[in-house]
């Protein structure tokens, strides 16, 4: 029973009716010698955490950190979020050398990956967070900007980044097959061993998942969602058309990397998808798997 | 059989006060021939079983949402009533992508514009709710969409415009500036905050912004129509109507805040008088009363909607009422997602029926796992409580009463509290 000075040994004291208040109130404050002990912190200071180093690096090159296991990081293997892999491509396709680190979201400045660490200047490494990676990219090879050249780039980039992506939030986190087959596998396993954290964990993703859906319907349908990411295929295999890349460039460029970065996760049997209809609906467009194959040449 | 299109009333001069119920009211006004359907103006979206609006009723079947809509009619129709039916490859894709395009980057502009620019919606939208609404819907929904707005466009990062964060952020600043004892408590000015002088002064960053944002929408579409009547040639197509849809609301509306109007007049004027002429092609001009008086005279066929029962009066009540506690709130989510899915004419295939059957049942787990959580804390309370002798001490007032002396018996009784509250 937790000591309570001020309770009932000492029974003489009266009147009784400030009793019941004192006694709430000693309910909800902290004991004294508790609070002696917090009145001592901060007791030291530590200076702030450096970003995870990885262990088999020199720091030469460029660092991009994706998600990634630790041995498709060494051979340089796609990553399997779709946000990794889009920044990964693009900076492949641009011709900047770096190298990956498989990594987290915990790691990142901005809370989400992927961001990278330029090699130069020297000394001042401030990560490049993946909204600022164009830019970073154009200033290293003077690469163009894509969205200025084409004002198409801004409108069928929103059938990616809205329809594709919402087709492949439902089909990757909520579709039980597959959560249970690929993103526990992929996202809760590898941070850690503890049955009731990757529990918490997986119903974490999951929410966050249903909620994204959420925001733009009532509910959730998931035939819907599939006959627009139907719609976006075939848009895009018609923007495609008999081309090698996308409006028609003779290098692959950001736009190339965005679709890439769904089509060959749909379509790569590593995945180890339980449950498929994307990849049904990405098939019957030729010229879209085609273009898929073109670019994984380059991993 | 007459098709019934139920939809959010009319308000702003605009046929309904939202862009997909606008978009499918343009389209059938394009595609359907006017004795085979009627508008009503139910503006509550448990009319239909999925809880959405824009729904199409025929017979028992029930259909919502835009696309979903345009697909059923192409069905049902055989072909006849597509607007989309001569499109050619090229056009099919763009007018695919547009739609997308609209469908999104236009929503976000008038989630902005009608509802988080606090003087819009407090002078503007939540009344024109206020006039289609019936009691008690018109004190639930209008709150309910106007934070759904908000949830939407937090990422984008504007809450300048929305005065209700700002004096929040204004508070914790406040409040965070007294902690940390920097300031004097009296010398922190309280400047009266509203969107134009936070708009011209200090946020330019934000202003910046907003000019970036309605650059995007506006730009590829001004392009997109260069010289044409309609985006895809001579005849209206689906994208016609999301276009008409979403931009007559950011057009028309007359706003004490009007930047979205003027930056689309600005940028997009070729845009803007299409619209315009499109808005009066589709909608003609509309009052609010047509919608209740089956509208002599109007160019729309209105339906007057029922007027509410005592009974729908209540399940309103009690719907909302579930709705706002947390843990029933799922399950009623739950219950309603699968009651859609089983129900045979939801048109969805056996497959696709039998996937979101499992993950409802996923659900169901994630529910029994709150149920059990929120249990096995309240006990935990209870014990704790017990243990340190809250329920003793008014025990101990009752035997002060009495005179006694022994404190013992407080324990037991304490404890068949805990019982009797069933853990």
């Amino acid at each position: 029973m937790a000591s309570n000075p001020a309770g009932h040994d000492v029974p003489e004291q009266r009147p009784d009716s400030r009793r019941v208040p004192r006694r709430v109130r000693d309910f909800f404050s902290v004991p004294a010698p508790v609070k002696r002990i917090f009145d001592r912190f901060p007791l030291v200071t530590y200076p702030a955490n450096d970003l995870p180093h990885y262990p088999g690096s020199g720091r030469q090159g460029n660092q991009l950190f994706v998600f990634i296991d630790a041995t498709g990081a060494r051979r340089g293997r796609p990553s399997f979020n779709p946000q990794c892999l889009k920044w990964q491509a693009y900076l492949k396709f641009v011709g900047i050398d770096f190298e990956l680190v498989p990594s987290n979201n915990h790691a990142s400045p901005s809370g989400a990956l992927p961001f990278l660490l330029p090699a130069l200047p020297i000394g001042i490494g401030a990560p490049i967070p993946s909204n600022k990676l164009q830019k970073w990219a154009i200033e290293e090879v003077h690469c163009e900007e894509e969205q200025q050249l084409n004002v198409r780039f801004e409108v069928y980039s929103s059938l990616l980044d809205n329809r594709i992506r919402s087709a492949w939030l439902y089909h990757l986190y909520l579709n039980h097959d597959n959560f249970g087959a690929v993103a526990r596998r992929l996202y809760v396993d590898p941070s850690t061993t503890n049955a009731a954290v990757r529990a918490a964990l997986a119903a974490q993703l999951q929410q966050a998942a249903r909620d994204e859906l959420l925001k733009s319907s009532p509910y959730i349908d998931a035939s819907a969602l599939e006959a627009e990411a139907a719609e976006a295929f075939e848009a895009l295999s018609t923007l495609l058309g008999q081309k090698d890349y996308f409006f028609d460039r003779p290098n692959p460029g950001l736009f190339d990397a965005s679709v890439f970065a769904y089509t060959h996760l749909i379509l790569d049997e590593k995945m180890g998808w339980k449950y498929n209809r994307l990849q049904q609906l990405l098939s019957q467009h030729k010229n879209l798997v085609q273009h898929r194959a073109r670019l994984l040449e380059f991993f | 059989m007459v098709l019934e299109l139920h939809v959010w009333g009319p308000g702003f001069s605009l046929p309904s006060v939202d862009a997909q119920c606008l978009a499918t009211i343009a389209y059938f006004s394009l595609a359907v021939p006017k004795d085979s359907w009627v508008l009503v103006a139910s503006s509550d979206p448990t009319v239909s079983p999925t809880h959405e609006l824009p729904a199409l009723k025929n017979g028992s079947t029930w259909v919502s949402r835009f696309r979903n809509i345009v697909d059923y009619l192409r069905q049902y129709s055989e072909g006849a009533w597509d607007l989309d039916r001569n499109l050619s490859a090229h056009d099919r894709a763009e007018n695919i992508a547009f739609s997308s395009f609209v469908e999104s980057h236009a929503q976000a502009l008038l989630d902005l514009s009608l509802y988080v620019t606090s003087q819009n919606y407090y002078n503007r939208t939540s009344p024109a709710y206020g006039a289609i609404l019936q009691w008690p819907n018109q004190w639930i929904l209008p709150p309910q969409l106007h934070a759904a707005a908000k949830t939407r466009t937090e990422p984008l990062g504007l809450s300048s415009l929305d005065l209700e964060a700002t004096e929040e952020q204004r508070k914790r600043d406040h409040s965070a500036a007294v902690a940390a004892g920097r300031i004097p408590q009296n010398f922190i000015s309280r400047p009266r905050e509203t969107v134009s002088n936070l708009l011209g002064k200090s946020s330019q960053q934000h202003q910046f912004r907003l000019e970036a944002l309605t650059g995007d929408l506006f730009v590829p579409l001004e392009e997109l129509l260069d010289g044409k009547t309609h985006p895809s040639g001579q005849t209206p197509s689906s994208l016609d109507c999301l276009l008409v849809g979403y931009l007559s609301l950011a057009l028309v509306p007359e706003l004490p805040h009007p930047w979205l109007r003027d930056s689309m007049q600005r940028k997009a004027p070729r845009l803007s008088q299409y619209v315009e002429r499109m808005r009066q092609e589709v909608y003609g001009t509309v009052n609010v009363s047509d919608a209740f008086n089956s509208g002599a005279g109007s160019s729309l066929p209105w339906q007057a909607p029922e007027r509410a029962s005592l009974a729908s009066i209540g399940t309103s009540l009690l719907t909302s009422l579930a709705d706002s506690t947390p843990i029933l709130k799922d399950i009623r989510m739950n219950n309603r997602l699968r009651e859609a899915v089983e129900s045979p004419n939801a048109g969805l295939s056996q497959v696709e029926s039998k996937a979101v059957s499992q993950y409802v049942q996923g659900q169901g787990k994630d529910i029994l796992l709150s149920v059990a959580t929120v249990v096995g804390g309240v006990a935990a309370l209870v014990g704790y409580m017990a243990h340190t002798g809250i329920f003793s001490a008014a025990q101990e007032e009752e035997k002060k009463e009495k005179e006694s002396e022994d404190f013992q018996p407080a324990m037991p009784e304490s404890m068949s509290v805990a019982d009797a509250l069933g853990f």
